[in-house]
């Protein structure tokens, strides 16, 4: 009751804002989160007087950069730190289609349109996949230094600050209204190399600052398991380079990687070949070998521009929010499983997260507190929670073992398949189909890995 | 380092053709070795380094290469005679498929000796690993044969295994049950604890085929859950930060 009486009279005491709202929120009065054991307490926290919230978005990647576009464009004071402003990260730098759609990306930011891909089992039978595609859909393959610059210029001209500097530690709060203190070395200052000390006060952070994030470690979010993924920059002969000019392969095979997937992914004008694994970091150079080896033909000639490896989290951190800090992207753990995609996710988590913190700060006139935070933990889970069960699954049964491989890739010759495959990842829609074409493919999905193993058990006896 | 890695992916080869694949490999690796070696500076940016060895480990096999190619003195043209290592061969593999025709027998497809072939090429392709090619690429599926085949081959003589354990134990529970509580065979169908106990009795025999399944089971039905239980974490946080 108090609160709506507060609310009441802050609307009317409150300047209007200069600033112009491009985003719709909804209007403040929305309820909050209907779960039991929430508190409210946001919509009675004080009045941010004299200023704007000020939120720092630690991390200017794909994450970073939307959530401080949201953020800036929702009217609230953004600082947005990035160690590095040229940063090629080693990725895959595939994008579906919707996010060039709902990031507004224009097209010259997308190298490479693949509309074919190859599977090719541990026996080398190959499968094609992609003619159920229609003519304007595509796998963006961008540059990731390219998109990431992006979409943090575009935060700075929707109003971030953007500051070229390395996120030391935080400090925590000692009280609910008290700021974070965030200590950083600036680069942007004229001394030298070494960079200056800075430090800043703001209200909330925003962690987007990758798989071996700082924000979490001061959070204590707690750790994931994280795969290696290990890739070799290729540059290959034109006439090898014209095969993968909208064509991406997937190996797969207990030599490429024993729990996940080998792949060549075309980039501007040269390869990505790479390989990744959780349970086998030890082995990653054998299996990038290998991967080289199933290449061979097609990679024949190419010369190593550049050798490049991440980590890459295999699923969320224990503890993605505390009071007034919140994960998004990679920080998080918001990898999927099975296809090992994470640009999307980050980005759409960062703008999520941002969302939130500008309704439930009315566009930064009021504190937040962590129940602000929950609002975007809830409504990420629940939009993009069937989306990576169903990935999980899919690598639980068919990244186990060499006769499951088999069989993936012969599932991936039916048509059925290939258009839920490519629905589902190029929109990160899980359409329910037909219900008679489901369970034909259930079948003859049990089908396969019937025949797969049997075949793998005579192998073995061959072996004895 | 590396010597070491390609000898155990290859023990079906004799010691002759091992040297033959090598050699045939080599060349083409060469310039992308050399180039690794000047590489190391460049190996992952300074954050990222976790976990993952060094390349030091490379410059090993490059000079061992160039000695085996050096002692070889002229032999270096390109691959000397890489059949063996180019791909899988067999009279009856042609364009990238069994050739179905040369498995007749009385004019019906032999379908076992299809089954006994694409096996034995599953196991050369999975202790050689080839590279994948687009002039003579795979296609071959298995659904080309027919399942009576399968069931003929694999199912049956499982089938007949399982029934027959199914059977020994039903025989001998019915007799154990029966000279217990002298309720005869019949009488004990309509009892529902003994329905039951026939039910975890088949279900046993299904599931359980050697004593390792108990273990593989119990952790089969943790991983349809450790997923959701990771995701759930952030919640569990939350109700145990109320209690505070």
């Amino acid at each position: 009751m108090a609160a709506s009486i507060a609310l009441k009279t802050f609307v009317g005491l409150r300047h209007s804002s200069p600033e112009t709202n491009a985003i719709t929120i909804s209007k403040p009065a929305a309820s909050p989160p209907r779960t039991h054991f929430r508190i409210t307490a946001s919509k009675s926290s004080p009045r941010v007087t004299g200023r704007n919230l000020r939120v720092a978005v630690i991390g200017g990647g794909p994450a970073g950069g939307s959530a401080a576009e949201t953020l800036a464009k929702g009217g609230i004071e953004t600082f947005l730190i990035e160690r590095k402003m040229d940063n090629c990260k080693p990725c895959g730098g595939a994008i579906p289609l919707c996010m060039v759609g709902e990031f507004d990306l224009p097209l010259d930011i997308i190298d490479r349109r693949v509309t074919k891909m190859k599977m090719i089992s541990p026996s080398n039978v190959a499968v094609d996949i992609g003619r159920t595609l229609k003519p304007h859909e595509y796998i963006g393959m961008v540059r990731r230094e390219v998109l990431d610059a992006y979409l943090r210029d575009r935060a700075a001209t929707a109003g971030a600050t953007v500051i070229n500097g390395l996120f030391l530690k935080m400090d925590l709060p000692q009280s609910k209204t008290a700021p974070y203190v965030l200590h950083y070395t600036d680069y942007n200052s004229k001394t030298g190399g070494s960079g200056e000390k800075k430090s800043l006060e703001v209200d909330a952070i925003i962690g987007a600052d990758g798989a071996n994030s700082r924000v979490a470690k001061g959070i204590n979010a707690g750790d994931y398991e994280y795969a290696i993924a290990f890739q070799e920059r290729i540059k290959i002969p034109d006439d090898k380079m014209k095969y993968y000019e909208d064509l991406a392969e997937m190996y797969v095979g207990d030599d490429v990687s024993p729990d996940f997937y080998g792949w060549v992914f075309p980039k501007c004008d040269h390869v990505a070949v790479g390989t990744g694994t959780v349970t086998h970091k030890g082995d990653i150079k054998k299996l990038q070998v290998a991967t080289r080896l199933r290449a061979r033909d097609k990679i024949q000639g190419g010369k190593i521009i550049r050798v490049e490896a991440h980590p890459i989290p295999e699923h969320p951190r224990p503890r993605r929010v505390l009071d007034r800090v919140a994960l998004v992207g990679d920080a998080a753990g918001y990898v999927t499983k099975c296809s090992g995609e994470g640009i999307y996710f980050a980005a759409k988590s960062g703008r999520m997260c941002a969302e939130a913190i500008v309704e439930g700060s009315e566009n930064g006139k009021r504190a937040v507190d962590e129940s602000d935070l929950r609002v975007y933990l809830e409504k990420w889970d629940k939009t993009y929670w069937p989306t990576y069960k169903v990935l999980d699954i899919l690598q639980k049964v068919f990244y186990r073992s060499n006769p499951a491989r088999e069989a993936f890739v012969e599932m991936c010759a039916d048509e059925y398949v290939q258009k839920m495959t490519f629905d589902s990842y190029l929109y990160k829609r899980v359409v329910p189909g037909n219900p008679l074409d489901d369970l034909k493919l259930a079948f003859n999905t049990i089908g396969s890995l019937v025949r797969a193993n049997a075949l793998t058990r005579e192998m073995e006896k061959l072996n004895l | 380092m590396s010597m070491a890695i390609f000898s155990p992916k290859l023990p079906s080869f004799t010691p002759h053709s091992h040297a033959k694949a090598h050699l045939g490999l080599r060349p083409s690796y060469l310039p992308l070795r050399h180039l690794e070696k000047l590489q190391p500076p460049l190996v992952m940016s300074s954050d990222s380094a976790s976990g993952v060895a060094p390349t030091a480990p490379e410059e090993t096999p490059v000079t061992s290469g160039v000695e085996s190619l050096g002692s070889n003195g002229s032999a270096t043209p390109p691959p000397v005679a890489v059949e063996s290592v180019n791909g899988f061969q067999d009279a009856r593999w042609i364009g990238g498929t069994w050739d179905l025709k040369q498995f007749e027998k009385d004019g019906n497809t032999n379908w076992d000796a299809v089954i006994d072939a694409e096996v034995k090429r599953r196991k050369w392709m999975e202790d050689s690993p080839q590279s994948s090619n687009n002039e003579e690429p795979v296609v071959f599926d298995t659904s080309i044969i027919p399942w009576w085949a399968w069931m003929k081959r694999f199912h049956l003589p499982e089938a007949e295994l399982l029934n027959g354990r199914a059977a020994m134990i039903g025989f001998f529970m019915a007799y154990f049950v029966d000279s217990l509580t002298g309720v005869g065979l019949v009488d004990q169908m309509s009892n529902f604890f003994c329905k039951t106990l026939l039910f975890v009795a088949v279900a046993g025999v299904l599931l359980v085929r050697k004593n390792e399944d108990f273990e593989t089971i119990k952790k089969l039905v943790d991983e349809t859950t450790f997923y959701d239980k990771q995701w759930q974490a952030a919640w569990q946080d939350e109700t145990s930060e109320k209690k505070k």
